[in-house]
Parts: C-alpha cells; structure tokens; sequence
C-alpha cells in the first residue's frame, strides 16, 4: 500500500518525441449515425407500440405487420443506435487515452461504411421476413458475414491502435472495449452458425434446447457486452471529463470489471427458467446472476462517486444531469436483473410486459442518456464551436426523463396485472381469465401511457437533433487539427523506480494491485486473459449442455414436420409469429390448465430454431394442433377480429392469396436433412409430398365450408403447420405427471 | 499500490499518480457494504446450490407441479354436479337467462356457429337435427366436454356453471328460429 513510484524521469527525457494528430472526423461520422439511426429506431419503437394499442396500425401491408417490424426496432437501436453511440465515444476516447491516432484510417473507415450498409441491409430484409428467428440474432446469413468481417476490421484497428500507444498503462475504460469488442466476435459467430438454404434463408445449426441455451448464451451477453461493457467503458472516460474529478477508486475498478466478464457469460438460461432447458442450467443462471449484483453496482458506485464534491456541478450541468440519470437507471436495472432471475420472481415475470419494462430502463435510462450527455459533451470539442442551446439540453433531459417514466410504471404495470391475471384461480378452481384475450385488453390503457411516454422521449431526440444541427452550423469553415506531441514508448518498459518499501506480506501484496498494472502494460496479454475468462466461463455451460444425453429424453413419437409443415413453419419465422407467441407450456397449473401438458425437451429435438419465443402478447401455441376445424384459422389469419372481436393480432390475408412455392421447399428439406433430421423420403421428393398434403387440407377446409381454391395457397401450408404443433407427445401413453 | 501520492498531503483519499488523457484515479478502498453484499450473494449461491434448508431447487420444478396438481385435484370434486334437464328448459324460457346466454354465445361460440346459431365452422344449431342428440342434457355435455377432434372445444374449464346453463339455455332457445344463412341439416333429427 504504501510503495511510492517515481515517474521514470530519465525515460522520457531519452525517448524519441513524436508529432500525431487524432482523428476526429470518424468520430463526427459515427455521432450522426448514432443520431440518425437512434431516432430511426425510436421512431420504429412508437410504432409497434402503436400497434400493441391498436392493431390498425398492422396496416394491410405485410411488411408492415408487428412481428416483422419489431425486431427491425431492436435490432436499430440495439446496433445502430447504441453501436454507433460506442463507437463514437470508443473512436475518440482511445485515441486520447492511448495518445496515438487510429492504426489504420482505412480501417476505420471501412468499419464506418460496413456497419451502416449492414444497418440499411437489416432495414430492407427485416419487413421482408427474412430472419434467423433468433432474438437480437435475426439477420440472416450473408449479413451475419459481414457483421464478422467488418468486426474483425474494427478489432485489428483496435490493437493496433494500442499497440502504437504511446501511453504505457490502458486505462479501465479501455479494458472494458477490450471485453467487448472479443466477447461480442465470440458471440456472434457461434450463436449464428447455420446452415443455408438458399440465399437469405438458413436454419440453426443447433437444435431445440441446445439452440435455447446457445441463443441465450448470446442473447443475454448481447445486453452484457453490447449494451453494458462498452457504456461502461464510455463512462469511464466521460464521466470523470465532464465531472472535472478523479475517479472514485482504481480497485474497485479492478474487482468489478474482473467479475463482470466472468461472471456474465453464465447468466444467460435465466431467459429460459421453466421451460425444457434442464433445471441445473437454470441454476446456474440464477445464481451467477444474483453474483453479479454486486459486479454491476461497481460501476455504478465509481460511476457516481466520481462525482464526490462536485454534485453542485450536477445543478447547472445538464451533461452531468444525464450522467447521472443513466447511471442511476443503470444501477436499477442491475438490481432488478438479478430479481428477476430468481426463479421464483421469473416465473410471475418471464413472457410478460414486466421483462419490457425492464429492459427498456435500461435502454431510455442508460444506454440513451449516457449517449446524449457524451454526445452533448463531444459537441463543441468535435465541432469546434460552443453548444448552440444548453436550455434545450435541459429541456431534453426532462423531457426524456418523464417520458422514461411514463413509459416504464404503465409498462411495469401492464407486465405485474398480465402476470397476476394468468395465474389466478377462481374459488371453484377454474382460471379466472381462462379467456386469453381478456387479459390483453385490460392492457390497452397501459400501451397508450407507452405511446405518450414513447413520444416525450421522441420529442427529446428531436430537441438533441436540432441542437447537433444547430451546433453543427457554426462550425468553422475548416476544423482545427491539433498536432500532438508525445514521446514514444521505449520497446522495453523500464520499472518505475521504486522509493517505499514494498507492502509486507502476501495479502497486502496482492492488495496492492502491483500484478494488474503489469497486465495493464501488456495489452495482448490483457486481452488474451480476457478471451480467457470469457472462453472458460462458457464451456463450463456449452460442454454439459451438449454432452449429457440425459439432457433431453428422447421421445419415440416425435416426428419430423412434413415439408409442408416445414413451408408453413417457415412463414411462421418470416411473419415473427415468435415475437408475440410462445410454444413452451411451463410445469405450472395456471399453463397446463390454460394452454395443455408442459413442454418435453424431446419434443424440439427437430427444431432448427428453437422457436420458444420469449414473450406471450399472444396465447401459447405449442399445441395448438387438433384445437381448432382448419377452417377456424383460415378464418383467424384472414381477420382475427372476425373470431375474437377484441383480438389484437394482425390479419394475414395474404396467406389466402398468395402461392406456396413447392418446388423451393426442396432446398428446406434438403437443408434439414444436412443437419440431421431424419427427412427419408423427402429429400426425394418433398415438392411432390407437400401438393399431395396440400390438397388433403384445402378438401378438408371446402367441406367445412370453406373456399374451394386454397390447394396451392400459403395458407395450406400455415394450417398444416398449426395443427401439427403439439400433437407428436398425443400419440404416446401419459407419462408421470401428465393429467389424462 | 504503486505510483500514488496524496494530493492535500495527509487526510482525503490518496490520489494515484498515473493519469490518462488528464483523468486521474483515487486509490479509495472498497466499500465495505458492496464487499459484504458480493460476498453475501456468492455465499448464498453456494447454499442454494447444494439444496441447504429451505434454499435451493428443493426437489425440482417437475416434482413441485406435480404436487401442485395433487393439491388441486384433492379440492376438485371428481364428477362436476350437472344441471337437471328440467332446469334448463325451464331457463330456456327464462327471458333472463336466455340473455345472460345470449352475451357468453356471442363472445366464445359466434365465431364457429355464426352469430344467429345459423352454423359456420360448426352446426347449425337452430334446426331440428343433433349430431350428439338434442336432449337439453346431451346439449349440456356436448359443451361441456366438447367434440375435440371434430373442432368442438370443451367448454366445462373456461366457463362458470353458471354461465354453463345459460349459454346450454340460449342454445335451446333457438330452436325454430330462422337463422339468415343457415347451414344445411346434419344428424338427427331430436323431437322434445
Ligand atoms: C372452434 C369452433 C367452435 C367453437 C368456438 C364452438 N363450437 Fe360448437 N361445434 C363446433 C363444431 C365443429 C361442432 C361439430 C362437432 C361434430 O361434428 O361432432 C360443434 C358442435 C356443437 C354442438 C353440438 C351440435 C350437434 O349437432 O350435436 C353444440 C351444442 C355446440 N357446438 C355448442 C357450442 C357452444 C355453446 C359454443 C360456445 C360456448 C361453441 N359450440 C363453440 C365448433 C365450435
Ligand atoms: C421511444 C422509444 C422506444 C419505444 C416507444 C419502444 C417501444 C418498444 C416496444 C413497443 C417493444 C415491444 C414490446 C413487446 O414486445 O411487448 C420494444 C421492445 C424492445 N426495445 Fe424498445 N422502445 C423504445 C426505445 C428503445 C431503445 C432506445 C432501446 C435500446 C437501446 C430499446 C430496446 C428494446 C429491446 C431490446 C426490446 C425487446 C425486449 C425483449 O425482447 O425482451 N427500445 N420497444
């Protein structure tokens, strides 16, 4: 503790002095992609809100309809907002953290361009239902290509840029882009292994619970080291600039950014508790989730505590008033994560409005205001002029604040009231609401407080776009270009020279922290820990999910789908009917009562993707097979209101006009059968198989009286599909616990 | 710690003297209650790992339903108690009742039977004739139990008994109606 290092004075004045300049004008670039696209994102976010409150919205354009456009929001604000608001802020920080500019210009430039032609690719093939199916994973192969590829750019320019540092030591900041930008290269590229079939269709190479655990794996870490890790990172520099004051403690930094990456990349099954993944997964999640309580309010304590004797800044400052919003709203949503992982909250919280609501306190909280308060702190240092209106920056924070707050207790409330309602009993021990609808109406006037909320925070983003604009305006005719001068970095380190006496004793040694700041001058081995800890912490998951048969029992009766199921499964994906339904009963009564027998591990054996879906604005579909005549859903997917009058589902009639492409469903089959489903025939002759099914179904929907031309129709194909769900596990004896 | 040194020389946090870009670090401690709260959570996982007490999976989320069910299926009588046939014709001329009915039937049977009991997806139910006969009690146990695999859902878990003989009442009520688009006759043809 108490040992006293000199600046190693004869170092630098032997050492070579160098003249840089940095980069800015990439930093400019990704600030009005960060802009653009977030309103971009917001805008779509209103949206599908608007058309939770009031399906109109749908329109009778199918690329229009809620489970195509949602995930064009997640993923916009996600990578494009968020992504850009990192980049920004990582472009400008580690260039002056490590005193070198970029390594390569080129490199980031092309990381610029690639990642906004990868944003307009998700914004034309999301509405046209191309789509993996999997949560934040949804771009189909080609794009995920790209994504790796303009990544790995991203990642080279970023070592390379440390090392040409001129800066000794990395500071923490730069340790958490480190973990984010290998963890999320990891990710990525496993989550998204899969098998084309054709040019933008392609099906997991994984299978039910496996697809599960990977898809969550990622999923979950998506939010740690997309959304987390590098708005960390982003605090760690901006926060103690804005503030003017150190930061509150460097061990601290060290313990919390340690057993963050450690311990994030086992939380992921707490997105799948209840359902066939098996329970010691479950467990697992839990628990490291509850660990990393303590790991996140880490970075919310130095985050805050930097401010120490300067919160009279926070008065007049509107930067450091959304500094303090989001990391306040970051310490929230880091206290409710772990909640809502222990089994017991879940199971009231899991497939409703409360994981919503959660989330996007998160989102509006803290990725949002940590972006506008770095965003209004660069603009005069980027644009060289002072903020055009620091009013409507006040304005915008409260304005944004309201309408975070809007948004997120009707949205609480709304997720708290569905929750309650599907497990409520009557005295005669029936389901209270045993009609599912019932308990999506009594939602409406919770989505229009959303819609009100979603609108102030829109109306903030417009207050930031004009005061970007108006700042921009008064630029100089041609920016100033500091030229830096720094020495470079001797090839060897010489050891600061020590002048205290060592602490005593292995502890207080250790303590001491001496061994982290040695890592901190060796900037691959730092990464290389990092990948290490990452790395570890997921095989301890991945291997036993994959290894241990008993895992998922198998079950004799469970069949491949036809391949007009196949077809129909298909549009299933395209359409995001995911996005709404679940097809994973939970082992409660409230479910089995409502929705039929819970979920086997057995029965997704086939499928590639697993297609549990993470939230229930619609009712459970994992066996819908057999429940309804076909043409009960003919009649549904044309207009649902037509058989739930309050229904707020979106009409697909174009299923009732639109041809099946029979001789495509070859490719699928074949696809299918390269990953190990047992197709027999099929690969022979899918097309001829599908017409023959085909035309089974549109006789059966005529006799019902039904149309008489459906034979060569999608809707066939949907039908088929439905009522084979569930039906596999009908043809077995009960097994324990199943009710006859 | 390496490189620090004390910026007021004596009380205050001790500052590090190593600085980025003009951020500096102070070497504070952590704090005790977050040290004790990591500890806490990674203590209390260990217990709940190994199942010690009352924390932990217990015996798993399956063995928990089942006794879940067990627990239901003791309070539930084993034979719901059915509505005598009197009763219900007697509700059939019940203006009330027949009401009462008439609102369940458009919110869950319309969609199938047509709004006029005409028949659409499924019969007619304003002719003469019954597939599952037209006995009031046999009209009872069709909705009840439904006719699952013919498109017929069971109706006895959704709804209250109440509502039960009520919609069974409306049902009987249309009996010699003339629905604006019937469907064709099928089964047999029941005289009360
Ligand atoms: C999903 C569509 C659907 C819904 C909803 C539905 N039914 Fe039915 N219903 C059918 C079908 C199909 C049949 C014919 C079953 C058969 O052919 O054996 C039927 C048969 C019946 C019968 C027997 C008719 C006969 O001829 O024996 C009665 C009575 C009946 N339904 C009443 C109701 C009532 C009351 C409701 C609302 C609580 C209701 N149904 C809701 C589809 C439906
Ligand atoms: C005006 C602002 C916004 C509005 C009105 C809005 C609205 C919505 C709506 C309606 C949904 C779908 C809810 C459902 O499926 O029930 C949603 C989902 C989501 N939004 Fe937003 N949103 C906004 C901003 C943001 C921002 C800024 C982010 C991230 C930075 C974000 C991240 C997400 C995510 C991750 C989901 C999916 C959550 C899940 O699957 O659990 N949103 N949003």
């Amino acid at each position: 503790m108490s040992a006293t290092v000199l600046p190693p004075s004869g170092a630098v004045a032997s050492a070579r002095l160098e003249s840089f300049s940095y980069d800015d004008d990439i930093v400019r670039k990704f600030l009005w992609a960060t802009f653009i696209w977030g309103l971009v994102g917001m805008l779509v976010g209103l949206w599908i809100a608007l058309q939770l409150a009031n399906p109109i919205f749908n329109t009778s354009l199918e690329w229009l309809s809620f489970g195509r456009l949602r995930p064009l929001h997640t993923n916009a604000v996600i990578f494009a907002f968020a992504g850009n608001a990192f980049f920004c802020g990582a472009y400008y920080s580690t260039q002056r953290l490590l005193k070198a500019r970029m390594f390569s210009d080129f490199l980031s430039r092309f990381h610029f361009w690639g990642w906004q032609a990868i944003i307009v690719a998700a914004a034309i093939t999301l509405p046209l239902g191309f789509t993996q199916a999997k949560e934040y994973a949804e771009l189909e192969w080609p794009i995920d290509i790209a994504i790796a590829v303009v990544w790995v750019g991203f990642a080279i320019n970023f070592v390379g840029t440390m090392l040409r540092r001129r800066e000794r030591h990395l500071y923490v900041a730069l340790w958490f882009y480190i973990a984010s930008i290998v963890t999320v290269a990891i990710l990525h590229i496993f989550n998204n292994l899969s098998m084309p079939a054709g040019l933008f269709k392609s099906y997991s190479i994984y299978a039910g619970v496996q697809d599960a655990f990977m898809q969550w794996w990622y999923g979950h870490n998506a939010v740690a080291f997309f959304l987390t890790t590098p708005f960390l990172g982003l605090m760690y520099y901006f926060m103690p600039k804005a503030a003017d004051g150190p930061v509150f403690s460097y061990k601290l930094s060290i313990l919390h950014f340690w057993s963050l990456v450690f311990l994030y990349i086992w939380a992921g099954p707490h997105h799948l508790h209840y359902t066939a993944l098996p329970e010691w997964a479950s467990t697992v999640g839990m628990l490291f989730s509850v660990m990393l309580w303590a790991p996140s309010w880490g970075g919310m304590i130095n985050g805050l505590l930097t401010l120490r004797g300067a919160w009279h800044k926070v008065a007049d400052d509107p930067i450091l008033k959304f500094f303090v919003l989001a990391i306040t709203a970051y310490g929230m949503s880091t206290f409710e994560g772990p909640l809502l992982s222990i089994k017991s909250v879940n199971s009231l919280a899991h497939y409703t409005d409360w994981i919503i609501a959660h989330v996007h306190t998160g989102a509006l909280g803290w990725n949002g205001f940590l972006t506008f308060g770095m965003v209004y702190w660069l603009l005069p240092r980027l644009f060289q002029t002072p903020v055009y209106s620091k009013r409507l920056m006040e304005l915008h924070f409260w304005i944004a604040s309201f309408g975070i707050l809007l948004y997120v207790v009707a949205i609480y409330s709304a997720g708290v009231t569905q929750g309650l309602m599907w497990r409520a009993f009557d005295a005669t021990g029936r389901l209270a609401y045993p009609d599912f609808v019932e308990t999506v109406v009594r939602l409406l006037p919770m989505y229009w407080l959303r819609v009100a909320g979603g609108s102030m925070y829109i109306i903030g983003m417009l207050l930031f776009g004009w005061n970007i604009f108006m700042t921009w305006r008064r630029r100089p005719a041609t920016y100033v270009v500091p030229v830096i001068t720094a020495p470079a970095l001797e090839k060897r380190y010489v050891p600061e020279v020590v002048t205290t006496p060592r602490p005593v004793g292995v502890w207080a040694r250790f303590a001491a922290a001496g061994w982290h700041r040695t890592w901190e001058r060796m900037p691959i081995t730092f990464t290389v820990l990092t990948v290490l800890a990452v790395v570890v912490a997921s095989l301890f998951e991945i291997l036993p999910t994959f290894l241990i048969k008993s895992n998922v029992p198998t079950i004799a009766s469970v069949k491949p789908y036809t391949p007009l199921e196949l077809a129909g499964r298909d549009m299933y994906i395209a359409e995001g009917c995911f996005n709404c339904h679940s097809q994973m009963i939970r082992p409660f009564r409230h479910e089995t009562e409502r929705f039929g027998e819970y979920s086997k591990p057995g029965e997704s054996v086939y499928e590639h993707p697993f297609l549990w879906g993470s939230r229930r604005i619609g009712p459970d579909l994992a066996r819908i097979g057999g429940k309804y005549p076909h043409l009960w859903h003919v009649r549904h997917f044309n207009e649902p209101t037509s058989i739930t009058a309050r229904s707020i589902m979106p009409a697909y009639p174009h299923f009732l006009t639109k041809t099946i492409d029979f001789e495509e469903i070859q490719s699928r089959v074949d696809a299918m059968a390269m990953l190990g489903v047992p197709y027999g025939d099929a690969v022979n002759r899918a097309p001829q198989m599908a017409r023959e099914q085909a035309t089974e179904i549109a006789a059966e929907i005529e006799r019902q009286g039904g149309p008489s031309d459906l034979a060569d129709k999608q809707i066939v194909a949907m039908v088929a599909y439905m009522q084979r769900l569930g039906m596999d596990i009908k043809a077995i004896p009960t097994t324990v616990g199943v009710r006859p | 710690m390496a490189d620090q040194t004390n910026e007021s020389g004596g009380e205050g946090p001790r500052l590090l003297e190593h600085e980025y870009d003009g951020i500096r670090e102070y070497d504070n401690p952590m704090p005790g209650w977050w040290l004790l709260t990591f500890a806490g959570t990674v203590i209390f996982s260990v217990i709940y790992l190994f199942n010690v007490g009352p924390v932990g999976n217990g015996k798993g989320r399956i063995a928990d339903y089942e006794a879940e069910m067990a627990t239901a299926a003791a309070l539930q009588p084993a034979t719901p108690s059915r509505p005598a046939a009197a009763a219900l014709l007697a509700m059939a001329s019940d203006e009330e009742a027949v009401e009462e009915g008439e609102e369940v039937y458009q919110s869950y049977c319309a969609s199938c039977h047509g709004p006029d009991g005409g028949g659409l997806i499924g019969p007619n139910l304003a002719d003469a004739n019954w597939i599952h006969g037209g006995s009031p009690d046999s009209v009872y146990n069709t909705i009840a139990v439904g006719v699952l695999a013919k498109g017929m859902p069971p109706w006895e878990k959704s709804l209250t008994p109440k509502q039960m003989s009520e919609v069974t009442a409306y049902v009987l009520s249309l009996r010699g109606t003339s629905p604006t688009n019937p469907k064709p006759p099928e089964g047999e043809p029941y005289t009360p």
